[in-house]
């Protein structure tokens, strides 16, 4: 306030291009400082709960720890749980199903996304409440999700092989989480129905910012749908779509409770992903250098995958 | 443009057959948890339970701890949320007006915290936990989900309060108002809508979770939350699906029930940080 009626001190850095500091508070110096200290409670929360543990499992990840506990300082450091991980059939074993995962729930999720918000993107009426229903699944928690297909897939009563026997798809009825490719199909299934809806509130705020100017200059010129789409809509939308296929990749990616109570990772390991695989170690076995070590590979892996999609797309996502 | 009446048939058809694929799962959880245990297995299933069954669910409050589940992931819920707004509504404000030129690191950082493999943090956090005696106490829960929820909400908050010109400040404090007056008497009511979907997200985050749950609670059946709850319990109830479905309708009812409110305000926050 004061130093609206003050001269401004030669020495004010003229550096600053947005007028921001200099008008608001006393000097500039001031402002700075209110600045870091709205940050403290966000930074002390991370730096509490995400970076010190991070470090600290990096940490365990080259001891030889058996037991949830802190005091392994005392033993030396090793890298006997990497030399171990690396020549684990299981560990390659799970690397593929990670991937394969990704590949397939990421691209199926995007293209029902897509289809999902462009559907209700229409004029039609009841539109608005079109959309809320075909994002519900967003807001159903993942385990409520997972049980109830648990009853949906099961093998003698479920509905889902009563519907496709009488569809004439199957002959028999599936065992759905006893055989790999089911399971694999079943956890794929889930996934999708719990993950498209994120994809297509967020394509459809996209879709909702494109003015209609453009398609009606488009219509003028002569330009048909499909036309219209892949060089309007496609383009506008870029930054969004860059933007699930980041969260979504890392979802499925990192996602534990799916998995956890569909399958257990199992039969046989068809299902058992890298994040599946690391809790196992730690909570079922106790081996949390050698868990440690796995997460720490996961999380090499996540970052190379999101610098290699941010590289992709970087124009469009930040 | 006027849609010829094939069109719109096919459009209208579309969207149902889709609202229906979509929403049958929610439709199967209520038709079964209605069912009689003698018509869960019939053949072919019942797609409307002829004799539906509300005492299922007196059934369910009374053999289970349903109630004191839903209410332990309430008060984590509430809490959590609590924390992670006060603390994203700060950072996300510094964000948008005092540190204009880091944004963009900002949003590396947040897409860093969305690459750490939760399976992964939760090695060293049961043993944090465990040397801070929070084992099996809900605050171990409120404070992880807070951790979790607050990087995207700060991205979230940070996309709305940009979208607040800076005007609106400098006049309230022209008219007197300190900066954390202009912050709480101006933007933030401005920013309601945004704080609504942002609160909403970190709700249902927390409402969600499963991973931290189990590994911190599981010994302490008092503080289970719904989910935690749930997943057990169908464990021991294998067959009685009507039991199960019913359980699971109501862990998902107040989660549904806000999005059903809020869910106009969610669209545009979820993409405010990033669809610029």
């Amino acid at each position: 306030m004061t130093d609206l009626t003050q001269p401004r001190p030669v020495t004010a850095p003229v550096r600053r291009s947005s007028g921001l500091f200099g008008i608001d508070l006393a000097s500039p110096r001031h402002a700075r400082k209110l600045g870091y200290l709205l940050l403290l409670p966000a930074v002390l929360l991370i730096l509490g709960i995400l970076v010190y543990p991070m470090l600290l499992a990096i940490e365990i990840s080259f001891h030889d720890v058996k037991f949830a506990t802190l005091s392994f300082g005392a033993s030396e450091y090793t890298l006997k749980n990497y030399v171990k991980l690396f020549a684990s059939s299981d560990f390659w074993n799970a690397i593929g199903v990670s991937a394969k995962l990704l590949v397939v729930v990421t691209s199926i999720s995007m293209l029902v996304g897509l289809g999902a918000a462009l559907l209700v993107n229409q004029q039609f009426r009841g539109r608005g409440v079109a959309r809320m229903l075909i994002a519900l699944p967003w807001a159903i928690p993942e385990v409520v999700a997972v049980i109830t297909w648990l009853w949906i897939l099961d093998a003698s009563f479920g509905v889902l092989n009563w519907m496709l026997l009488k569809l004439g798809v199957i002959g028999l009825p599936i065992s759905w989480l006893n055989q790999p490719l089911p399971a694999f199909s079943a956890v794929t299934m889930v996934m999708v129905w719990k993950g498209f809806p994120f994809i297509s509130i967020m394509i459809l705020a996209g879709l909702q910012s494109i003015p209609e100017e453009y398609y009606q200059a488009a219509r003028v010129d002569g330009a048909n749908v499909w036309k219209r789409f892949i060089w309007i809509t496609l383009p506008c939308l870029m930054p969004v779509l860059g933007v699930s296929l980041v969260l979504t990749v890392l979802w499925v990616f990192r996602d534990f409770s799916i998995i956890n109570v569909l399958t257990g990772g199992g039969p046989v390991g068809a299902t058992e992903t890298l994040a599946i695989m690391t809790y196992e170690e730690a909570f079922s076995f106790f081996r949390m250098g050698y868990a440690s070590a796995l997460g720490v590979v996961t999380l090499v892996i996540c970052a190379l995958i999101s610098a290699f999609l941010v590289k992709k797309t970087s124009h469009a996502v930040f | 443009m006027k849609r010829k009446l094939w069109q719109s048939i096919l459009l209208y058809a579309t969207v149902i057959v889709a609202c229906a694929v979509v929403l049958f799962p929610v439709y199967w959880m209520v038709v079964t948890s209605l069912q009689p245990p003698g018509s869960l297995r019939a053949y072919p299933p019942h797609f409307l339970p002829p004799d539906p069954q509300w005492q299922t669910y007196i059934r369910l409050f009374i053999e289970t701890d349903i109630l004191r589940w839903m209410a332990n992931s309430a008060i984590v819920a509430v809490a959590a949320t609590g924390i992670s707004m006060v603390a994203a509504v700060l950072a996300g404000y510094s964000l948008s007006r005092y540190q204009t030129k880091s944004s963009e690191n900002v949003g590396l950082f947040i897409l860093m915290s969305k690459m750490l493999p939760a399976t992964m943090l939760i090695i060293p956090l049961f043993g944090i936990m465990r040397s801070l005696g929070l084992m099996g106490s809900l605050w171990s829960l409120i404070f992880a989900h807070a951790t979790a929820i607050v990087p995207f909400a700060t991205w979230m908050l940070k996309g709305y309060f940009d979208s607040i010109p800076n005007e609106l400040e400098q006049a309230a404090q022209v008219d007197g108002c300190t900066p954390w007056g202009a912050l709480f008497r101006v933007i933030l009511p401005v920013a309601a809508p945004g704080l609504a979907a942002t609160s909403l997200y970190g709700f249902v985050l927390s409402w969600a979770d499963y991973l931290f749950a189990r590994t911190f609670l599981a010994n302490n059946a008092d503080s289970w939350t719904v989910n935690l709850g749930i997943a057990t319990f169908k464990g021991e109830y294998q067959t009685d699906w009507n039991l199960v479905m019913a359980a699971s309708l109501l862990a998902a009812l107040p989660i549904m029930i806000a999005y059903l409110f809020l869910q106009r305000f969610l669209v545009g926050g979820m993409t405010a940080g990033a669809g610029k």
